[in-house]
Protein backbone atom coordinates (compact mmCIF):
# COMPACT_ATOMS: atom_id res chain seq x y z
CA UNK A 1 0.00 0.00 0.00
CA UNK A 2 1.48 3.44 -1.20
CA UNK A 3 0.60 6.24 1.19
CA UNK A 4 0.19 10.14 0.74
CA UNK A 5 2.11 11.81 2.62
CA UNK A 6 0.06 14.81 3.09
CA UNK A 7 -2.92 13.17 4.65
CA UNK A 8 -3.07 11.16 8.60
CA UNK A 9 -1.81 7.61 8.07
CA UNK A 10 -4.15 6.51 10.97
CA UNK A 11 -7.05 7.58 8.69
CA UNK A 12 -5.71 6.15 5.18
CA UNK A 13 -5.48 2.51 7.33
CA UNK A 14 -9.17 3.14 8.45
CA UNK A 15 -10.07 3.60 4.80
CA UNK A 16 -7.95 0.76 3.45
CA UNK A 17 -9.86 -1.82 6.14
CA UNK A 18 -13.00 0.27 5.24
CA UNK A 19 -12.35 -0.70 1.53
CA UNK A 20 -11.31 -4.08 2.35
CA UNK A 21 -14.71 -5.11 3.73
CA UNK A 22 -16.69 -2.90 1.18
CA UNK A 23 -15.12 -5.07 -1.21
CA UNK A 24 -15.73 -8.70 0.54
CA UNK A 25 -11.72 -9.47 0.79
CA UNK A 26 -12.72 -8.97 4.74
CA UNK A 27 -15.55 -10.62 5.09
CA UNK A 28 -18.29 -9.97 8.21
CA UNK A 29 -17.04 -11.48 10.77
CA UNK A 30 -13.51 -12.00 9.59
CA UNK A 31 -10.80 -11.55 12.04
CA UNK A 32 -8.54 -8.57 11.19
CA UNK A 33 -5.08 -9.01 10.98
CA UNK A 34 -2.43 -8.44 14.54
CA UNK A 35 -1.74 -5.06 14.89
CA UNK A 36 1.84 -5.93 14.84
CA UNK A 37 1.17 -8.07 11.68
CA UNK A 38 -0.25 -4.99 9.90
CA UNK A 39 2.63 -2.51 11.01
CA UNK A 40 5.06 -4.92 9.22
CA UNK A 41 2.72 -5.48 6.05
CA UNK A 42 2.12 -1.70 5.43
CA UNK A 43 5.62 -0.73 7.08
CA UNK A 44 4.16 1.61 9.76
CA UNK A 45 4.24 2.15 13.13
CA UNK A 46 2.50 -0.07 15.56
CA UNK A 47 0.59 3.11 17.35
CA UNK A 48 -0.67 4.89 14.15
CA UNK A 49 -2.16 1.07 13.25
CA UNK A 50 -3.60 0.81 16.71
CA UNK A 51 -5.12 4.40 16.19
CA UNK A 52 -6.74 3.31 13.31
CA UNK A 53 -8.55 0.25 14.53
CA UNK A 54 -9.19 1.84 17.75
CA UNK A 55 -11.18 4.20 16.19
CA UNK A 56 -12.85 1.50 13.76
CA UNK A 57 -13.77 -0.42 16.73
CA UNK A 58 -15.35 3.15 17.89
CA UNK A 59 -17.51 3.46 14.84
CA UNK A 60 -18.45 0.11 15.50
CA UNK A 61 -17.12 -1.14 12.36
CA UNK A 62 -14.74 -3.29 14.05
CA UNK A 63 -15.41 -5.64 17.15
CA UNK A 64 -12.73 -5.98 19.74
CA UNK A 65 -12.95 -9.45 20.93
CA UNK A 66 -10.36 -9.42 24.80
CA UNK A 67 -7.38 -11.80 24.40
CA UNK A 68 -8.45 -12.85 20.62
CA UNK A 69 -8.94 -9.43 18.35
CA UNK A 70 -10.50 -7.52 16.26
CA UNK A 71 -13.43 -8.89 13.97
CA UNK A 72 -15.26 -7.50 10.99
CA UNK A 73 -19.12 -6.47 12.29
CA UNK A 74 -21.45 -8.73 11.44
CA UNK A 75 -24.20 -5.91 12.07
CA UNK A 76 -26.20 -5.59 8.84
CA UNK A 77 -26.99 -2.00 9.26
CA UNK A 78 -23.67 -1.18 9.86
CA UNK A 79 -22.02 -2.94 6.93
CA UNK A 80 -24.79 -1.08 4.52
CA UNK A 81 -24.05 2.16 6.19
CA UNK A 82 -20.26 1.38 5.34
CA UNK A 83 -21.21 0.44 1.74
CA UNK A 84 -23.75 3.46 1.09
CA UNK A 85 -21.06 6.19 2.71
CA UNK A 86 -18.68 4.57 0.26
CA UNK A 87 -20.27 5.20 -2.59
CA UNK A 88 -21.75 8.62 -1.52
CA UNK A 89 -18.54 10.11 -1.86
CA UNK A 90 -18.05 9.28 -6.25
CA UNK A 91 -21.64 9.85 -6.57
CA UNK A 92 -21.72 13.53 -5.48
CA UNK A 93 -18.76 14.31 -7.19
CA UNK A 94 -20.03 12.78 -10.56
CA UNK A 95 -23.18 14.76 -9.86
CA UNK A 96 -21.72 17.87 -9.15
CA UNK A 97 -19.70 17.64 -11.98
CA UNK A 98 -22.47 16.31 -14.63
CA UNK A 99 -24.52 19.45 -13.01
CA UNK A 100 -21.52 21.79 -13.91
CA UNK A 101 -22.35 20.74 -17.37
CA UNK A 102 -25.37 22.11 -17.36
CA UNK A 103 -27.40 18.13 -17.94
CA UNK A 104 -30.56 17.75 -16.35
CA UNK A 105 -31.62 14.59 -13.91
CA UNK A 106 -32.86 12.98 -17.28
CA UNK A 107 -29.99 13.06 -19.05
CA UNK A 108 -27.56 12.31 -16.08
CA UNK A 109 -29.92 8.84 -16.03
CA UNK A 110 -29.52 8.19 -19.37
CA UNK A 111 -26.08 8.82 -19.88
CA UNK A 112 -25.46 6.67 -16.81
CA UNK A 113 -27.51 3.63 -17.97
CA UNK A 114 -25.59 4.15 -21.90
CA UNK A 115 -22.58 4.09 -20.27
CA UNK A 116 -22.71 1.13 -17.79
CA UNK A 117 -24.09 -0.85 -20.90
CA UNK A 118 -21.49 0.09 -22.72
CA UNK A 119 -18.90 -1.25 -20.22
CA UNK A 120 -20.91 -4.19 -19.88
CA UNK A 121 -21.02 -4.75 -23.24
CA UNK A 122 -16.78 -4.05 -22.97
CA UNK A 123 -16.33 -6.63 -20.75
CA UNK A 124 -18.23 -9.60 -22.25
CA UNK B 1 5.15 15.99 33.29
CA UNK B 2 7.94 13.39 33.70
CA UNK B 3 8.70 12.22 30.15
CA UNK B 4 11.17 9.30 29.64
CA UNK B 5 13.67 11.60 27.84
CA UNK B 6 14.27 14.79 29.83
CA UNK B 7 17.01 17.35 28.48
CA UNK B 8 16.70 20.41 29.58
CA UNK B 9 18.93 23.61 28.95
CA UNK B 10 21.45 20.78 27.12
CA UNK B 11 24.95 23.22 25.35
CA UNK B 12 27.86 21.23 24.50
CA UNK B 13 31.21 22.24 23.40
CA UNK B 14 33.96 20.84 21.87
CA UNK B 15 37.49 22.34 21.35
CA UNK B 16 35.88 25.40 21.63
CA UNK B 17 33.61 24.96 19.34
CA UNK B 18 29.89 25.05 19.97
CA UNK B 19 28.22 21.57 18.71
CA UNK B 20 24.69 22.13 20.83
CA UNK B 21 23.06 24.96 22.13
CA UNK B 22 20.47 25.44 24.70
CA UNK B 23 18.63 22.23 23.43
CA UNK B 24 15.14 21.55 25.61
CA UNK B 25 13.79 17.85 24.58
CA UNK B 26 10.89 16.07 26.06
CA UNK B 27 9.97 12.32 24.98
CA UNK B 28 7.30 9.84 26.29
CA UNK B 29 7.59 6.55 26.72
CA UNK B 30 6.48 4.43 23.00
CA UNK B 31 7.28 6.29 20.59
CA UNK B 32 9.42 6.23 17.18
CA UNK B 33 11.11 9.73 17.16
CA UNK B 34 12.96 11.17 13.30
CA UNK B 35 16.14 12.87 14.56
CA UNK B 36 16.63 15.35 11.25
CA UNK B 37 18.96 16.91 10.19
CA UNK B 38 21.98 18.16 8.17
CA UNK B 39 25.30 16.16 8.30
CA UNK B 40 27.14 18.18 11.17
CA UNK B 41 23.92 19.72 12.56
CA UNK B 42 24.57 17.72 15.58
CA UNK B 43 22.48 14.67 15.43
CA UNK B 44 25.10 12.32 16.32
CA UNK B 45 26.53 15.25 19.07
CA UNK B 46 22.81 14.96 20.85
CA UNK B 47 23.31 10.88 20.92
CA UNK B 48 26.21 10.83 22.31
CA UNK B 49 25.38 13.05 25.11
CA UNK B 50 22.03 11.02 25.73
CA UNK B 51 23.49 7.83 25.57
CA UNK B 52 26.40 8.99 28.09
CA UNK B 53 29.36 8.47 25.70
CA UNK B 54 30.19 12.68 25.45
CA UNK B 55 29.90 14.04 29.04
CA UNK B 56 31.06 17.36 30.22
CA UNK B 57 28.15 19.12 29.07
CA UNK B 58 25.63 21.66 30.49
CA UNK B 59 22.50 21.52 31.09
CA UNK B 60 20.64 18.59 32.74
CA UNK B 61 20.12 15.10 30.43
CA UNK B 62 17.93 12.70 32.41
CA UNK B 63 16.61 8.94 30.56
CA UNK B 64 14.21 6.66 32.75
CA UNK B 65 15.02 9.00 35.61
CA UNK B 66 18.68 8.47 35.30
CA UNK B 67 20.66 11.36 34.87
CA UNK B 68 24.52 10.22 35.79
CA UNK B 69 26.32 9.15 31.99
CA UNK B 70 27.09 5.77 33.80
CA UNK B 71 23.14 5.43 34.47
CA UNK B 72 22.55 6.42 31.58
CA UNK B 73 24.41 3.58 29.60
CA UNK B 74 22.36 0.98 31.01
CA UNK B 75 19.02 2.34 30.02
CA UNK B 76 20.29 3.86 25.88
CA UNK B 77 21.17 1.46 23.41
CA UNK B 78 23.57 3.34 20.72
CA UNK B 79 24.00 2.06 17.47
CA UNK B 80 28.07 2.66 17.49
CA UNK B 81 28.96 -0.90 17.62
CA UNK B 82 31.54 -0.96 15.08
CA UNK B 83 32.89 2.69 15.74
CA UNK B 84 36.08 0.89 17.90
CA UNK B 85 36.63 -2.30 16.32
CA UNK B 86 39.42 -4.52 14.95
CA UNK B 87 38.26 -5.07 11.34
CA UNK B 88 40.16 -8.70 11.27
CA UNK B 89 37.63 -9.78 13.99
CA UNK B 90 34.91 -11.88 13.00
CA UNK B 91 31.14 -11.11 13.77
CA UNK B 92 31.10 -13.19 16.32
CA UNK B 93 33.76 -11.67 18.70
CA UNK B 94 32.42 -8.61 18.33
CA UNK B 95 28.33 -10.18 19.43
CA UNK B 96 30.68 -11.84 22.67
CA UNK B 97 32.38 -8.08 23.43
CA UNK B 98 29.02 -6.17 22.85
CA UNK B 99 27.08 -9.20 25.39
CA UNK B 100 30.45 -8.70 27.85
CA UNK B 101 30.02 -5.04 27.97
CA UNK B 102 25.60 -4.82 28.56
CA UNK B 103 24.46 -7.22 31.01
CA UNK B 104 20.79 -6.27 29.50
CA UNK B 105 21.99 -8.04 26.03
CA UNK B 106 19.68 -10.80 25.20
CA UNK B 107 21.36 -13.73 23.27
CA UNK B 108 18.11 -14.76 22.05
CA UNK B 109 16.97 -11.34 20.73
CA UNK B 110 20.12 -11.46 18.92
CA UNK B 111 19.80 -14.86 17.76
CA UNK B 112 16.33 -14.17 16.17
CA UNK B 113 17.17 -10.73 14.59
CA UNK B 114 20.47 -11.75 13.19
CA UNK B 115 18.48 -14.58 11.53
CA UNK B 116 15.96 -12.13 10.33
CA UNK B 117 18.46 -9.79 8.96
CA UNK B 118 20.14 -12.32 7.54
CA UNK B 119 23.90 -11.61 9.37
CA UNK B 120 26.54 -13.53 8.21
CA UNK B 121 28.32 -14.53 11.65
CA UNK B 122 31.26 -16.30 10.78
CA UNK B 123 33.04 -12.90 8.64
CA UNK B 124 35.19 -10.84 9.69
CA UNK B 125 33.96 -7.52 9.90
CA UNK B 126 36.23 -5.75 7.20
CA UNK B 127 34.34 -8.10 4.73
CA UNK B 128 30.89 -6.97 5.10
CA UNK B 129 29.40 -4.76 2.99
CA UNK B 130 27.81 -0.93 4.49
CA UNK B 131 24.28 -2.57 4.09
CA UNK B 132 25.24 -4.94 6.28
CA UNK B 133 27.28 -3.33 8.84
CA UNK B 134 23.97 -1.44 9.36
CA UNK B 135 21.86 -4.40 9.59
CA UNK B 136 24.33 -5.88 12.78
CA UNK B 137 24.62 -2.55 14.17
CA UNK B 138 21.13 -2.21 14.36
CA UNK B 139 20.40 -5.82 15.63
CA UNK B 140 23.23 -5.54 18.53
CA UNK B 141 21.20 -2.56 19.40
CA UNK B 142 17.19 -4.35 19.35
CA UNK B 143 19.26 -7.17 21.08
CA UNK B 144 19.42 -5.06 24.60
CA UNK B 145 16.75 -4.68 26.50
CA UNK B 146 16.51 -0.73 27.29
CA UNK B 147 14.28 2.44 27.69
CA UNK B 148 15.77 3.98 24.82
CA UNK B 149 17.23 2.92 21.75
CA UNK B 150 19.59 5.34 19.56
CA UNK B 151 19.68 4.70 15.88
CA UNK B 152 22.18 6.88 14.36
CA UNK B 153 21.68 7.01 10.30
CA UNK B 154 20.60 3.20 9.92
CA UNK B 155 19.49 3.76 6.70
CA UNK B 156 22.60 5.93 5.06
CA UNK B 157 23.24 4.70 1.77
CA UNK B 158 21.89 1.26 1.79
CA UNK B 159 19.93 -0.06 -0.59
CA UNK B 160 16.40 -0.11 -0.48
CA UNK B 161 15.63 -4.71 0.40
CA UNK B 162 18.11 -3.82 3.23
CA UNK B 163 16.30 -0.84 4.34
CA UNK B 164 12.77 -2.91 4.21
CA UNK B 165 14.83 -5.64 6.45
CA UNK B 166 15.51 -3.12 8.98
CA UNK B 167 12.48 -0.96 8.84
CA UNK B 168 11.19 -4.95 10.04
CA UNK B 169 13.36 -5.54 12.46
CA UNK B 170 12.70 -2.06 14.54
CA UNK B 171 8.71 -2.66 13.82
CA UNK B 172 9.18 -6.07 15.24
CA UNK B 173 11.82 -5.94 18.56
CA UNK B 174 10.89 -2.27 19.94
CA UNK B 175 9.51 -2.71 23.18
CA UNK B 176 6.26 -1.50 23.65
CA UNK B 177 6.97 1.00 26.24
CA UNK B 178 10.35 2.12 24.73
CA UNK B 179 10.95 4.45 22.84
CA UNK B 180 13.62 4.56 19.52
CA UNK B 181 15.41 7.93 18.11
CA UNK B 182 16.52 7.04 14.77
CA UNK B 183 18.25 10.00 13.12
CA UNK B 184 18.57 10.53 9.20
CA UNK B 185 18.43 13.39 7.03
CA UNK B 186 16.44 12.09 4.26
CA UNK B 187 13.13 11.27 6.00
CA UNK B 188 10.59 10.30 3.42
CA UNK B 189 11.42 6.70 3.32
CA UNK B 190 10.47 6.20 6.63
CA UNK B 191 7.67 9.09 7.75
CA UNK B 192 5.17 6.34 7.93
CA UNK B 193 6.90 4.81 10.96
CA UNK B 194 7.52 7.99 13.05
CA UNK B 195 5.30 9.63 15.51
CA UNK B 196 7.44 12.28 15.60
CA UNK B 197 10.04 14.36 14.24
CA UNK B 198 12.70 16.30 15.93
CA UNK B 199 15.15 18.67 13.67
CA UNK B 200 18.41 20.31 14.38
CA UNK B 201 20.19 23.15 12.72
CA UNK B 202 22.82 25.28 13.33
CA UNK B 203 23.34 23.60 16.94
CA UNK B 204 19.80 24.28 17.58
CA UNK B 205 16.51 22.44 18.34
CA UNK B 206 14.19 23.79 16.11
CA UNK B 207 11.28 22.00 16.29
CA UNK B 208 9.75 19.22 17.53
CA UNK B 209 6.06 18.00 16.14
CA UNK B 210 4.30 14.77 15.84
CA UNK B 211 4.01 13.18 12.36
CA UNK B 212 0.26 12.95 11.67
CA UNK B 213 -0.81 16.78 13.40
CA UNK B 214 2.37 18.06 10.59
CA UNK B 215 -0.02 15.87 7.79
CA UNK B 216 -3.64 16.59 9.61
CA UNK B 217 -2.91 20.59 11.04
CA UNK B 218 -0.42 21.79 8.14
CA UNK B 219 -1.43 19.57 5.32
CA UNK B 220 2.50 18.72 4.61
CA UNK B 221 4.39 15.58 4.18
CA UNK B 222 7.02 15.49 6.30
CA UNK B 223 9.83 15.79 4.05
CA UNK B 224 8.03 19.14 3.08
CA UNK B 225 7.83 20.15 6.99
CA UNK B 226 11.65 18.97 7.14
CA UNK B 227 12.62 20.84 4.39
CA UNK B 228 11.28 24.21 4.84
CA UNK B 229 13.49 24.53 7.56
CA UNK B 230 16.59 24.15 5.36
CA UNK B 231 14.96 26.49 2.26
CA UNK B 232 14.88 29.19 4.84
CA UNK B 233 10.83 28.92 3.60
CA UNK B 234 8.44 30.46 6.03
CA UNK B 235 7.36 28.66 9.12
CA UNK B 236 4.21 27.54 10.26
CA UNK B 237 2.93 27.59 13.60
Amino acid sequence: MEFDDKVPIYYQIEEYIRQQIISGQLAAGAQVPAVRQLALDLTVNVNTIQRALSHLVQTGVLVSKRGLGNFVTTDAHVLAALRTAAIQAPLAQLYDRLAALNLTADEMRAALETYIAQREKESE
Amino acid sequence: MTSLVDVTALTYRRNHRTILTGVDLHLAANRIVGLLGANGAGKTTLMRLLSGLAVNFKGHIAIAGATTATARKGQVAYSNALAETAPHQPVTALVDFWATCYPDFDANRFAALAGELALPLDQRLEALSKGTRMKLQVALTLAREVAVYLLDEPFDGIDSMTRKSILASIITWKPAKATILISDHHVTDIAPLLDEVIVIKDQHLIAHEATERIRAIHHQSIETYYEQFYEGGHEND
